[in-house]
């Protein structure tokens, strides 16, 4: 950037004041103090990684903003976008909040219909979109989407067609109708930036609403700048670090961290080449910090034992032993334990040999730390990333919070926790067990909706609809949503969902469904996997016939009993399964006992099962029953069995 | 960063002259022993059109494609090439004329990787001599960067991103005809055959061709003789089309015109006195 025209906003210390900036404001600040020197954004184009220094990230983002204002973009209008993950998507975003407009990411595998529903609530001038595919979703609605001036297209592959649509124009015609509009009107975009104010609305994020038509979460800058800070104190954040945009922008993920803690901290984003290529291209950068779903780490381990089994024998047997070790170890620290010296040099022998180059070949050797979030992880999962020294944490958060604000400290891993809070973040539990939270990365509103904003506050409060509580450690413990929580007796809450999901966590455990509303203590009815639980009878030579013996083997159900055992030790005392039975059928969505997604229809299985599960709370050995079981070609049969009753010490 | 180059190189650097191609057949006959695979055919193809050639099995359509590529030497008749004839020009011989195409039976190396298969068909472009390339001279440099921006452009076109370096064995059969087509268009063709590109693709895979396919037609400019089974996409992308029967040409014209000859239906559906 030439000359000092960002002079005002030079300095570090003003930087680490968000309540006097906006996020254009830093990236103008970010511009002039590191400009050619230190890179912004990269993304991988035709093989290689080509980058943006911060001055080009500046300069794009100007032309871009002029190009919007050229096509008739004015402050406090909305930008609606349409994208992947690329540099585009966050010129144009900066752009817009450059021009004190607000920008609304929709998912692109949204149908015409759902992106008609979102766009005309907000009434976007410029649309951007993606590709072709998104192109003809806006033209298939354009009919009732009167008030779009322009749909701007990034990639202009199969666009040749449309170049007479006076509708449409690519994002290269818009960034050379930004370079005419800034001739002779120098300083537009400057000035505009020097318009914001910090409590402008810079995202609307969607959230799905249960009930109607999703809201429209709006955040300020200084929400986002708020949320930035915070993260960058807490893991001291350093300018250059590399982060690898993966998860969809319409998230609140990656808005938060690109739009925030990247331009925050200076950190570079970078943008794989496509989403097929994301694993190979996260070797190439080797990010730093990474927040991504549980699901990404459980494909990341099944894809390593995959290679690891057709890996030859040296290798799959040092890796075997260098897991073995490393599950000792993690387990030591977890509880705390003296680790003994032999065990030390195994495994610093096993770094070496084992876990280093794993870690190199999945490009995770540069993480400081790494985050998962969403639904529960597998403990498997995050036993087994820990075991070979990846520093894998969960984490919690919500949109309307500013993103996630909630993360396990380095060497307070816990399973079933997600941390603590972020360092200006309040958290507390409501008497209904609510999670509450406090903090300046708390959302603005809905957008015109006043009455669900009311709602969502409690005397200053957010309320994240989750239920929970703090443990001894000061760490929040998710039960689950509000409105999933059942009381037992003593009228203590407890949510049968987390308790069923980590139970079927074990591949012993097909189905769980959890039972002890008004109820002195908890029980569980368990569905054994066939698959894995036959297999497993058949390597220790235990003979049986059908579903119904193989449930009701001894040695089984002593497998399972040590599955629920296991899972115990994670859940707090009130929560632990306190006897079980192993059912001597699957359930099943033709019986109605599932739904055609199959979700358990807890009520109506309380119902059919009564006389079992009255049982269980009867203090009794076993129980005899007379069940009814659907053939696939619709005759009923009836079953007589013994089934018994299992108690867990 | 797509959007900020507009088209890719490939397209944007061909001169209007890089594109014509008017091949002339005339009067072609190819036989094998006694029997006739090509009857006396005629056959003109104007730059930029999207050929293709019907007709059932053993009709002579890639004994056809066959002469035209130097595979076989027809007994008589004439191929002219934007006024050159090439009738009894070798295979490697047409395609530094600018003739490319791909197979009806995949026709790649299968134990090297995608980007590998690709390279080979650069060769005809390589300008720089034995001995500079063993001191990989700058000059050298420069064309060997030129060249991979080629293919990465053409991998970037088909969507081959995440399997650049993979082995062409390992990929499913409807990747490799995508790679052959890659291939076929790293010789930067000025005319492209394709024998049977859609022969064992499930839909989802024949829709992405069809697409690769109009946009090299209309944005690329390339002109194409397609080969093709499929009757729905045969007349919904074709310019013109040509049908054989036993050797001989039943007919030509437009998509509409061949779906109303009366020869053709004959062929295709039996006679209709018979039905």
């Amino acid at each position: 950037m030439e000359g000092n025209r960002h002079n005002i906003l030079d300095s570090t210390a003003q930087k680490n004041c968000p309540g006097f900036k906006t996020l254009p404001q830093i990236l103008a600040a970010n511009s002039s103090e590191y400009g050619d020197k230190k890179t912004a954004v990269r993304d991988k184009a035709f093989g290689i990684w080509q980058k943006y220094t911060w001055a080009d990230y500046y300069r794009y983002m100007e032309k871009t903003a002029a190009g919007f204002t050229a096509l008739g973009l004015k402050r406090g209008d909305t930008l609606c976008m349409i994208v992947e993950n690329h540099p585009e998507w966050l010129f144009s975003a900066s752009a817009a909040h450059a021009l004190g407009a607000m920008t609304l990411n929709l998912f692109t595998s949204s149908i015409a219909e759902e992106l008609n529903t979102s766009i005309s609530r907000i009434d976007s001038p410029i649309v951007i979109v993606q590709d072709q595919e998104q192109t003809d979703k806006l033209l298939e609605i354009k009919e009732k989407l009167p008030f779009i001036k322009k749909v701007v297209y990034i990639d202009p592959t199969g666009m040749t067609s449309y170049e007479s649509d006076p509708w449409l124009i690519s994002y290269a015609q818009l960034l050379e109708t930004g370079e005419k509009y800034l001739e002779g009107n120098n300083n537009f975009v400057e000035d505009e930036i020097n318009k914001g104010r910090p409590d402008d609305i810079a995202v609307m994020i969607q959230t799905s609403g249960t009930t109607g038509i999703p809201k429209l979460a709006m955040l300020s800058h200084r929400n986002l700048l708020s949320i930035a800070m915070q993260w960058t104190q807490a893991n001291d954040i350093k300018p250059g670090e590399n982060w690898i945009s993966i998860s969809p922008p319409a998230w609140i993920v990656d808005q938060m961290w690109c739009f925030g803690v990247a331009l925050q901290s200076a950190m570079t984003i970078n943008f794989p080449e496509t989403a097929e290529t994301v694993l190979e291209d996260f070797r190439d950068i080797g990010p730093s910090l990474i927040i991504t779903s549980s699901r990404f780490w459980e494909d990341m381990a099944s894809s390593i034992r995959v290679k690891i089994s057709d890996a030859g024998w040296l290798k799959r047997n040092l890796f075997y032993v260098g897991e073995s070790v490393g599950k000792e170890i993690v387990e030591k620290t977890s509880k705390k334990q003296n680790i003994p010296l032999k065990l030390k040099i195994l495994y610093k022998l096993m770094s070496k040999l084992v876990y280093r180059p794993l870690l190199d070949r999945m490009g995770c050797s540069h993480f400081r730390s790494a985050f998962t979030g969403g639904h529960p992880i597998s403990p498997d999962v995050i036993h087994f990333f820990r075991a070979v020294g990846l520093n894998l944490k969960q984490c919690y958060g919500l949109t309307e919070a500013g993103g996630i604000f909630q993360l396990q400290p380095d060497n307070e891993v816990k399973l079933e926790t997600v941390g603590k809070p972020l360092p200006s973040t309040e958290v507390q539990i409501a008497e209904d067990q609510e999670v509450l939270v406090k903090s300046e990365a708390v959302f603005s509103g809905y957008y015109k909706d006043y009455e669900t904003t009311q709602n969502a506050f409690i005397d200053g409060w957010l309320k994240t609809g989750d239920a929970g509580y703090i443990d001894a450690d000061g760490h929040l413990l998710i039960i689950g949503r509000k409105e999933d929580i059942i009381r037992n007796k003593s009228g203590e809450a407890f949510s049968p969902d987390f308790i069923e999901t980590r139970l079927k966590f074990s591949p012993y455990i097909k189905e769980a469904v959890i039972f002890g509303e008004n109820r002195p203590f908890i029980s569980a009815m368990i569905n054994i996997d066939l698959g894995n639980v036959g297999n497993w009878a058949e390597e220790r030579m235990i003979p049986y016939t059908t579903y119904m013996d193989l449930s009701q083997q001894p040695a089984v159900e002593e497998l399972i009993l040590q599955e629920v055992q296991k899972v115990n030790e994670q859940l707090p005392d009130l929560m632990k399964v306190k006897v079980f039975i192993l059912l001597y059928k699957l359930l099943d969505a033709d019986e109605e006992e599932l739904t055609r997604t199959g979700k358990v229809r807890r009520r109506f299985v309380y119902g059919l099962y009564i006389k079992i599960i009255e049982a269980m709370y009867r203090n009794e050995k076993s129980v005899n029953v007379l069940g009814k079981v659907r053939y696939r070609d619709g005759r009923i049969g009836e079953i007589e069995t013994t089934v018994k009753i299992n108690r867990v010490e | 960063m797509k959007a900020f180059r507009g088209r890719l190189s490939i397209v944007n650097d061909r001169q209007e002259e890089d594109k014509k191609a008017e091949l002339t057949i005339k009067d072609l006959r190819l036989s094998f022993g006694g029997v006739i695979a090509v009857k006396d055919v005629d056959l003109n193809v104007h730059t930029g059109e999207l050929m293709s050639i019907i007709g059932p099995n053993g009709a002579g359509k890639t004994s056809l494609l066959n002469c035209i590529t130097g595979f076989y030497h027809p007994q008589k008749g004439r191929i002219i090439f934007n006024g050159r004839d090439i009738t009894n020009l070798h295979t490697h011989e047409l395609v530094s004329v600018g003739i490319g195409r791909t197979f009806q039976n995949i026709e790649l190396f299968p134990g090297m990787t995608v980007l590998a298969n690709m390279t080979l068909a650069r060769h005809i472009h390589c300008h720089y001599s034995f001995f500079n390339s063993c001191l990989f001279s700058p000059s050298v440099k420069k064309e060997e960067i030129r060249h991979r921006q080629v293919l990465e452009e053409i991998i970037d076109f088909l969507e081959m991103q995440p399997i650049r370096k993979k082995a062409v064995g390992s990929l499913p059969y409807g990747m490799m005809k995508r790679v052959e087509l890659g291939r076929a268009l790293a010789l930067e063709p000025r005319l492209l055959i394709l024998d049977e590109p859609f022969a064992g693709m499930n839909l989802e895979e024949k829709e992405d061709m069809v697409r690769f396919l109009l946009e090299l037609n209309q944005t690329w400019g390339l002109t194409m003789i397609l080969v093709e089974h499929d009757m729905s996409i045969v007349m919904s992308i074709s310019k013109r089309i040509m049908v054989l029967n036993f050797g001989e040409k039943l007919g030509e014209g437009t998509p509409e015109e061949i779906s109303n000859h009366p020869e053709v239906i004959k062929a295709y559906l039996g006679d209709v006195d018979t039905l």
